[in-house]
């Protein structure tokens, strides 16, 4: 199917001549025909998104706090959600699409509201004496302000804001961006489980990694009643997940969503990466390890056998991993090994490794010792996936000698003097 | 629930790790130059090389041809790195237990790998003096001898190439440093060098 998307193009460029801009039709075409050939986005959503990215470029309007919150009047007009902007006093029609615990007294509900251009998180102050609103309803909320709340747009609902119920039963279908594509605020994605993590918090059910062909990002679940884990390797619709920034990176809470499984596959490609260079320094905490048997934990034990969840463990499981730098003169990269890939760079499998650790006196550290004469020092490349930072590397090889490489560097040298 | 991001996992910063700068040791010879980074006690200390560019870590691989132990109290280890350009002279001391053991447990001769900082010394005398206070050193084969050579030749061109478009601050702070030097002559010691390798 070849869509036509000169029309939705014209009226892209159209929106944006008037406060004047002048954007090249065909720029913005490709853009969308790249967001719906490519990524698979709704041609309503990838017209919204282009929009916004535009909107971004130009800096229309006010994308800081530019009328303060303490106006009221002026700009009250019914606007669509996607239009919300921190500091506005606003009007929208929506559907509460989540209703989640209050964090504090002082509220009376809070959610996600949305419409079809967008969702934004809502907080009815429990001095608003606001109808409660139920999930799955239409609304009219007139006169709402819209703040900022850790870098998140939120719907306030005050004394002043009216609620109305609309009655209608309009469905709502969400359509999803491209996980490359996610910004702070609400966010819908279509994605696969690529990796679940160690839960580094008690009140974590499940941290991970979900990804599409566009990219990759971290998502949280967090202990709640009704919650479940997500199935490692399921592909899932997850509508209206909170996307939260944090030390410059995003992340998916997926406390709020909706969340449905697929059945199929879904290609991964992004975060894919391979880095070159020597390994310049191997990290404590390599070698063989301890960890903790304890299902879904799998934390690293300490030298006691000691969890810092489940405590003392004494029928933990060994595992290697090598953690350390690997420079390229240029640029050092956090590696961290996984056991595949130490043992055919060190050539010592787990069995071995548990053989020497159990027979030593030296114990665990001998098989550091001997791992990290066994690498350091070493050229190698590694492919993985590059995480907050840090290359989880699941495949690797020493570099070769290529004489072709000595030749063509002869006669750089050789070259001008 | 807990929405809140300040509980999730503190992960590292945006620490960004000196990265080990590869130089042959005809190069690192001809420094004269280092600097701090910044005000503080603990601001990284730079190396300026020749060819415009700053390095407070090194990779080297070469041969390790001689070693000895000093001090009394004090024990360190001193050695003599050969690469094909020249000799590069390393130290391990008791502020680096981990280095000084290793170098202590490796026989001479022997191909290794150093990751250390380079340091400049001026002796009593006037003249200069660059040694590398070791990190790691470890024993590796004459493969990775002769990928480090390529890898260091690389490198030598590409800054040589940067000297000669003269935009980096790095290399007006180098062509203000090292006014006679010729940055050509380094040219010709990675050509040397990579002609020492014999396929």
């Amino acid at each position: 199917m070849n869509m036509d998307y000169s029309e939705t193009a014209e009226r892209i460029s159209r929106k944006f001549s008037k406060s004047g801009q002048a954007i090249d039709i065909k720029k913005i075409e490709s853009k969308l025909r790249r967001l719906v050939d490519e990524f698979g986005v709704q041609p309503q959503e990838a017209e919204r998104s282009v929009t916004n990215e535009l909107n971004k470029e130009f800096n229309i309007p006010g994308t800081g706090p530019g009328s303060s919150s303490g106006k009221a009047g002026g700009t009250n007009e019914q606007k669509k959600i996607a239009d919300a902007v921190p500091g506005e006093w606003i009007t929208i029609v929506g559907k509460v699409v989540a209703l989640s615990t209050p964090a504090s007294p002082s509220i009376a509900q809070s959610g996600i509201i949305a419409d079809d251009s967008g969702a934004i998180r809502f907080v009815a102050w429990a001095k608003s004496n606001a109808p409660a609103m139920a999930e799955g309803a239409w609304y009219r909320i007139e006169s709402a302000v819209v703040d900022e709340f850790k870098g998140i747009a939120n719907l306030k609902i005050h004394s002043g804001t009216s609620v109305k119920e609309l009655g209608t039963e309009e469905s709502l279908i969400p359509s999803a961006v491209p996980v490359r594509d996610l910004h702070t605020g609400i966010g819908c994605v279509r994605a696969k489980v690529v990796q679940e993590w160690d839960a580094s918090h008690e009140r974590m059910l499940q941290a991970g990694l979900l990804g599409d062909e566009s990219g990759t990002i971290k998502f949280v679940i967090w202990k709640e009643p009704g919650k479940e884990k997500l199935a490692v390797g399921g592909v899932y619709n997850i509508f209206y997940a909170q996307v939260d920034e944090f030390n410059g990176r995003l992340s998916l809470n997926l406390n709020t969503a909706t969340i449905m499984q697929e059945d199929g596959d879904l290609p991964v490609s992004g975060g894919e990466s391979i880095v070159k260079g020597s390994i310049v320094h191997i990290a404590p905490g390599s070698g063989i390890i301890k960890r903790c048997p304890v299902e879904g934990c799998n934390r690293a034990l300490s030298r006691q056998n000691y969890c810092p969840i489940h405590e003392i463990q004494p029928k933990f499981v060994y595992d290697l991993r090598i953690k350390g730098w690997l420079d390229d003169g240029e640029k050092t990269h956090n590696i961290l090994l996984q056991r595949d890939a130490v043992e055919s760079l060190t050539g010592i499998s787990l069995d071995a490794a548990r053989e020497i650790a159990e027979n030593n006196p030296l114990g665990m550290d001998e098989v550091f010792i001997r791992m990290r004469d066994a690498v350091l020092g070493r050229y190698i490349t590694c492919h993985g996936r590059e995480i907050d930072g840090r290359v989880l590397v699941n495949k690797c090889e020493r570099l070769n000698f290529e004489s072709s490489e000595h030749a063509a560097l002869l006669n750089r040298a050789g070259g001008v003097s | 629930m807990s929405t809140n991001p300040r509980d999730m996992p503190k992960r590292e910063g945006a620490f960004e790790r000196e990265p080990a700068r590869r130089v042959f040791a005809a190069e690192l010879r001809e420094c004269r130059y280092q600097f701090k980074d910044g005000e503080d006690e603990k601001s990284p200390t730079f190396v300026l090389l020749p060819t415009g560019e700053r390095s407070n870590r090194i990779f080297i691989v070469g041969t390790l041809t001689e070693k000895t132990r000093q001090g009394d109290q004090n024990i360190f280890y001193r050695g003599r790195v050969v690469d094909p350009t020249g000799t590069f002279f390393v130290m391990a001391g008791s502020y680096q237990p981990e280095a000084m053991q290793q170098l202590a447990k490796i026989e001479t001769p022997a191909f290794v790998a150093v990751i250390g900082k380079p340091s400049l010394y001026q002796k009593p005398d006037g003249s200069f003096m660059n040694s590398v206070r070791v990190e790691s050193i470890t024993v590796v084969d004459k493969d990775t001898r002769d990928l480090w050579v390529l890898d260091t030749a690389t490198h030598t061109l590409d800054r040589i190439d940067a000297y000669n478009n003269g935009t980096d601050p790095d290399v007006i702070k180098a062509k203000e440093q090292y006014p006679g030097m010729d940055p050509a002559v380094f040219r010709r010691t990675a050509y040397d060098a990579l002609a020492q390798i014999k396929i």
